[in-house]
């Protein structure tokens, strides 16, 4: 037995050097039926566990190398099992981590051979490595394009609970681990973020951003944020309500992201304050109040492309009342005029003038409530000035039919014949 | 000029919606994001992890805190109270009493205890009931045979063809008492058939290493 582990032991040393670890080679010596004798329930933990890691690091490598672990599959899902010694399911945990994280197909046949179940009891202990790889493995086996997997998970018992329990740890590699598990569900699955909003999760989202510095983990706790807010409307009208301290606190960690270095945090911030931005005129009067606007203002003018098409939908979205149904929008005039008066326009008519067709969309439905809403028709005038016009009929002949249309009938409307003989 | 502009905007104007926008997870919106996910979607487990480096140096510098499982026939080289109580978790509360078989979950020892020595389960099998349980959990479906159970593994499950979950490889207790006389053959049977794993084993480590050799030879030129 022990010449076994030894033998396993050398092949192990051989698939774990840094560089060019021979795992084509192995295969083609016909490593995979080997390994997968090596793994009958009742071989020995050692056994257990090299054979697990060189189907580890053979999984970590080219798609058809991951594939090649087909057979192996159904005993590494057993292995994870709650008799197993901690080690020896944390490697399996992390072999099938890489099946996972190769693409759907594999995914599937992980799902349909029971992976999901044993994989989330790892994350229930209240510590250990175990629960950091489950989560990794975790996030790679549910993110879909399926919800199917999301939701399975958030119906599994106490999960949702080690969830919570996670998040509060100061350990930043496992929360980060478990916050993309979050990420996933949130974007996935309503249940589990219909479930999620109703515990801590908020909170302790909004704590992480405020006190970390960690890029790897704020970025997945920042887009858990932004699915919550943006998958259940629960999240802005029960949680994040106007008034209360973690509404305040939300507001300044998104501002604390809009302020940092980092392109990701910046655009992803905008994204969600664009979303609270499309909640209820106390949502939109509170942003508008905060130190958040000075700060869109100047990004408009001065920060990249996708960028500046976010703030644009957040400033967009502090002049409009709540949408219901299809017709002309209400304006939220103080916000309008202000926002203007501060020098927004030009911002937007930049966007007209993207090549980007949504951009465009945007910067022209700005226009509209410019046009429309200024008042002593001062709309109008404020959008020659800036040279608004110009842009708008780059679009006469353009060929998409609907920024065509758009622009076409707001010059049509507002610049006619009649334009300019009241002067 | 005011009322020819509430005419004129009756004609669908795609107005501002002050609406929550959601991506997928795929969505190109977040690809910046993940680019560092991606990275390592696959992680190498590479020689000595952190945890490792420690328990080996724990193991070095206290050689006299090694110990070897108490348990009679085991023997397993243990480091701590901890690791004790891993491996006893793992390979003594997990097996077979009638025939020391180890599972790695409570369900699948279950399965076998009922499979392989239950003579009630048998007997219902012989009157044509379903008893055969499909191995992933959640699957409540049962089967009349062993190998139809088998075949549903194949065919639903993706299990390779080549998977057995009742492996003959030990005699019972009363078959070995019968066949006392033949033990002898038996044991070297058994002994051969391990050969024959480790040689595998061995041919499969020389293979690569010639390979990697090979590799590292400079090209002729």
């Amino acid at each position: 037995m022990q010449k076994r582990v030894n033998a396993l032991r050398e092949l192990r040393r051989l698939l774990s050097r840094s560089e060019f670890p021979p795992v084509e080679a192995s295969l083609k010596a016909g490593a995979i039926p080997i390994l997968v004798q090596c793994l009958s329930f009742g071989s020995p933990d050692e056994q257990l566990l090299e054979a697990a890691w060189c189907l580890t690091n053979i999984a970590a490598g080219k798609p058809e190398e991951t594939e090649a672990l087909l057979p192996a599959l159904p005993l590494l899902i057993a292995h994870l099992g709650e008799r197993s010694s901690l080690s020896v399911s944390e490697q399996c945990a992390w072999a099938l981590g890489n099946v996972a994280g190769e693409g759907e197909k594999l995914r599937n046949v992980l799902l349909s051979q029971g992976a999901l179940l044993p994989l989330a009891r790892m994350m229930l202990p209240n510590k250990g490595s175990t629960v950091r790889t489950a989560a990794w493995a975790l996030s790679n086996l549910i993110k879909g394009p399926d919800p199917k997997a999301a939701t399975e998970l958030i119906r599994v018992d106490g999960l949702l609970d080690a969830i919570v329990r996670h998040l509060k740890k100061a350990d930043d590699e496992l929360t980060t681990e478990v916050a993309w598990v979050v990420v996933y569900l949130s974007a996935l699955s309503n249940v589990a973020t219909g479930m999620l909003v109703k515990t801590d999760v908020l909170q302790l989202l909004v704590e992480r951003l405020a006190t970390s510095n960690s890029l790897q983990l704020l970025i997945p706790v920042l887009r858990s944020l932004g699915n919550l807010v943006a998958g259940d409307p629960n999240t802005t009208h029960a949680v994040l309500v106007p008034g209360r301290e973690i509404t305040d606190h939300v507001i300044e960690v998104l501002v604390k992201c809009l302020n940092s270095e980092n392109r990701v945090l910046k655009k992803e911030a905008a994204w969600v304050l664009s979303n609270i931005a499309a909640g209820s005129v106390e949502h939109k009067q509170l942003i508008y109040s905060s130190e958040a606007v000075p700060l869109l203002l100047r990004l408009l003018s001065t920060a990249p492309f996708d960028l500046r098409k976010e703030v644009a939908y957040v400033l967009g979205n502090l002049c409009v009342a709540p949408t219901e149904g299809d017709g002309k929008p209400n304006l939220i005039c103080e916000h309008l005029v202000s926002l203007v008066g501060r020098g927004c326009l030009p911002g937007f008519i930049d966007l007209v003038r993207s090549a980007d067709t949504e951009a465009a969309r945007v910067g022209l439905q700005f226009m509209e409530l410019v046009l429309r809403g200024m008042p002593h028709g001062e709309g109008p005038k404020l959008v020659e000035r800036e040279d608004g016009i110009d842009a708008m009929e780059r679009f006469q002949f353009h060929e998409n039919e609907d920024l065509r249309n758009m622009a076409n009938g707001l010059v049509d409307t507002y610049f006619g014949e009649d334009y300019g003989l009241d002067d | 000029m005011a009322m020819d502009v509430e005419e004129k905007e009756q004609l669908g104007f795609p107005y501002w919606k002050s609406v929550r926008r959601t991506f997928g997870p795929e969505s190109p919106f977040f690809a910046s994001g993940n680019v560092e996910r991606e990275l390592i979607a696959k992680q190498v487990a590479l020689d000595l992890t952190e945890d490792e480096k420690n328990k080996l140096q724990n193991l070095v510098a206290k050689e006299c805190g090694v110990f070897f499982c108490p348990i009679v026939g085991c023997g397993s080289r243990l480091t701590s109270l901890e690791d004790f109580e891993d491996h006893y978790n793992a390979q003594h509360t997990a097996s077979c009493s009638i025939c020391s078989r180890v599972y790695p979950t409570s369900r699948l020892l279950s399965i076998h205890v009922s499979e392989a020595h239950d003579s009630f389960f048998q007997a219902k099998v012989a009157r044509g009931y379903a008893m055969y349980e499909c191995l992933v959990e959640g699957c409540s479906l049962k089967f009349k045979s062993y190998k139809s159970r088998q075949q549903h593994l194949v065919d639903k499950h993706k299990f390779t063809t080549s998977f057995e979950f009742f492996k003959k490889a030990h005699s019972s207790k009363k078959q070995r008492q019968k066949l006392q006389r033949k033990q002898g053959t038996h044991k070297r049977e058994e002994a051969s058939c391990m050969e024959v794993e480790n040689e595998s084993i061995d041919g499969l480590v020389s293979a690569v290493s010639k390979l990697i050799q090979r590799d590292k030879r400079p090209d002729a030129t």
